[in-house]
């Protein structure tokens, strides 16, 4: 764990400078007990990947202060496994009209669509970071097999709730906006939801089943197929 | 009671100080690009800090007072007027229905802070007024001003005779330094590119809103392609593959995959703020614990 400068206001806490599972649940535990504290002067805290950064009032603590502070704090933390993550099912229609990129998908891995569906269905995917756009989760790991790097060309628009894969991650557009991921399906979930205290149903802490639903269980969801 | 807007000019916000506490979800922090002339603003009307307050980016912007109050602009150096009447800046007036307040022309800097005496009665979202557009929060139904809104007050008939010094009014200059904590990446920045960022001139180009300002000049190279996403603060200077500098502002996406060499000293943004397209920038580097005593000193005159 290594903690640096970001700003004048801010630190960042690296915990590891590679991408895994157990990196995650790291950040993942330090953020749970970071956020336990209910500090105010702690104002910002922000995960992603491998690192938190932390904003701060500064009439409270100065850089010293507030690195000796989270030292001691994080210097025994103990790693959560997953089994306390909320699992969150989101109901996918992964239909070739709003699928725009499953059958290219599936041709590259050489296996049918149906086996696309199968396999990025079957999986629980963890959230590793939140950003991008409001809502916009980033999840892993997708299945060698169906890996994808992003198109070339960003599409101007992407849909809202498109379930999309770049590369061995997942997410689901929040809102319409442009984009370079590869698009599987559609969902109506919300992942930013004005009318929810919280603003959105996942969190860093949040564990995601996707699950395929039929086209007529999609439109009874009030989904909409046109691009 | 309320100010009906006559002229919303093309791009009038309201703000505050931002919306904190929404970061880990994508949630930017947005608020006031000028905190030193809101700031101002709000101390000059006895207001709190935290009072919302309409940023004001292109000028004509006219509003029609419907019941008394008191009211300031700070900001970019324009001419204001009430009832045809030319007025000071960085000064209160009383206004009274049926009066016209109108933001002419801005003559130098960029964005014109309007404030009214205890504020306009809009609900926050999310714990803030701030607008952000492209997170449809804030202001009113997450947009920008619009002819014909409406901005309600509380009326208010007390006399409040306020007027910043005018040795602290700002004064735009040509060139700006810009006051740089060395942080995250840096040690991806050899000596001779950090040299090479220190003692060179920057312009700031066209690509410069709420969200960043890009600079364009002398080229610096990481070592680094790219990083792993990590959430960026305020200020700090992301260079991307074509080695030219951008400061993330108070828009900018919360994480962000490109090496940081630092971080512009906030005071040093807020002043950024008010920089049009070619002004030259320069970077100098400063200590963390003369920038967090810098920073203290600034919010302490205004509290």
């Amino acid at each position: 764990m290594q903690i640096k400068l970001a700003s004048v206001d801010s630190v960042i806490i690296y915990f590891s400078n590679t991408i895994s599972k157990q990196n995650s649940l790291k950040v993942k535990s330090a953020y749970k007990l970071l956020k336990s504290l209910d500090d105010k002067d702690l104002i910002e805290i922000v995960p992603s990947y491998t690192s938190i950064l932390i904003t701060y009032d500064i009439f409270t603590y100065n850089f010293e202060q507030i690195k000796i502070f989270l030292n001691e704090l994080l210097k025994d933390l103990k790693v959560e496994d997953e089994s306390s993550q909320e699992l969150i099912n989101i109901d996918v229609y992964y239909g070739e009209e709003v699928g725009l990129d499953l059958q290219r998908v599936a041709s590259r891995a050489d296996i049918s669509t149906q086996e696309v569906i199968k396999i990025h269905s079957s999986k629980i995917y963890d959230v590793f970071a939140i950003g991008f756009l409001p809502g916009f989760a980033y999840m892993a790991a997708v299945e060698e097999k169906i890996i994808t790097p992003r198109l070339e060309t960003p599409r101007r628009k992407i849909p809202k709730g498109s379930v999309a894969i770049a590369d061995n991650q997942t997410a689901v557009y929040p809102q319409n906006s442009p984009g370079g991921w590869n698009i599987l399906g559609k969902t109506t979930f919300e992942l930013f939801d004005k009318s929810l205290e919280a603003l959105s149903p996942i969190t860093i802490e949040s564990r995601i089943k996707f699950n395929p639903i039929s086209k007529d269980e999609f439109l009874k969801q009030g989904g909409i197929l046109e691009f | 009671m309320s100010f009906k807007v006559i002229k919303a000019g093309i791009f009038t916000t309201l703000q505050d100080r931002g919306r904190f506490g929404f970061t880990h979800l994508g949630v930017t922090n947005s608020g006031v690009m000028d905190e030193y002339s809101a700031l101002a603003a709000q101390k000059l009307l006895d207001n709190a800090q935290d009072t919302n307050i309409l940023e004001i980016t292109f000028a004509p912007v006219e509003l029609k007072a419907d019941a008394n109050t008191s009211f300031c602009v700070t900001g970019a150096l324009c001419e204001v007027f009430i009832n045809e009447q030319l007025k000071n800046s960085w000064q209160v007036h009383k206004i009274q229905k049926g009066d016209v307040v109108k933001v002419q022309i801005i003559l130098e800097g960029q964005r014109v802070y309007l404030a009214v005496k205890n504020g306009f009665d809009i609900a926050k979202e999310f714990g803030s007024n701030s607008t952000t557009i492209k997170e449809s929060l804030g202001g009113i139904s997450g947009i920008q001003i619009k002819n014909a809104d409406i901005l309600p007050y509380k009326q208010n008939s007390e006399d409040i005779i306020n007027r910043w010094h005018e040795n602290h009014i700002p004064k735009y200059e040509k060139e700006l330094v810009l006051r740089v904590i060395l942080s995250y990446q840096e040690e991806s920045f050899s000596k001779e590119e950090k040299e090479k960022f220190f003692n060179s001139t920057y312009t700031i180009t066209q690509d410069f809103n709420r969200m960043a300002c890009k600079l364009s000049g002398e080229k610096i190279l990481s070592s680094l392609d790219g990083i792993i996403s990590e959430a960026i603060t305020f200020g700090s200077i992301q260079i991307p593959k074509d080695g030219q500098p951008i400061i993330l502002l108070k828009e900018r996406q919360t994480i962000g995959g490109y090496p940081k060499i630092g971080t512009v000293l906030s005071i040093d943004c807020f002043k950024l703020a008010q920089m049009r397209i070619d002004t030259k920038v320069r970077f100098e580097p400063i200590d963390i614990n003369t920038a967090q005593d810098k920073l203290r000193d600034f919010y302490s005159t205004f509290a």
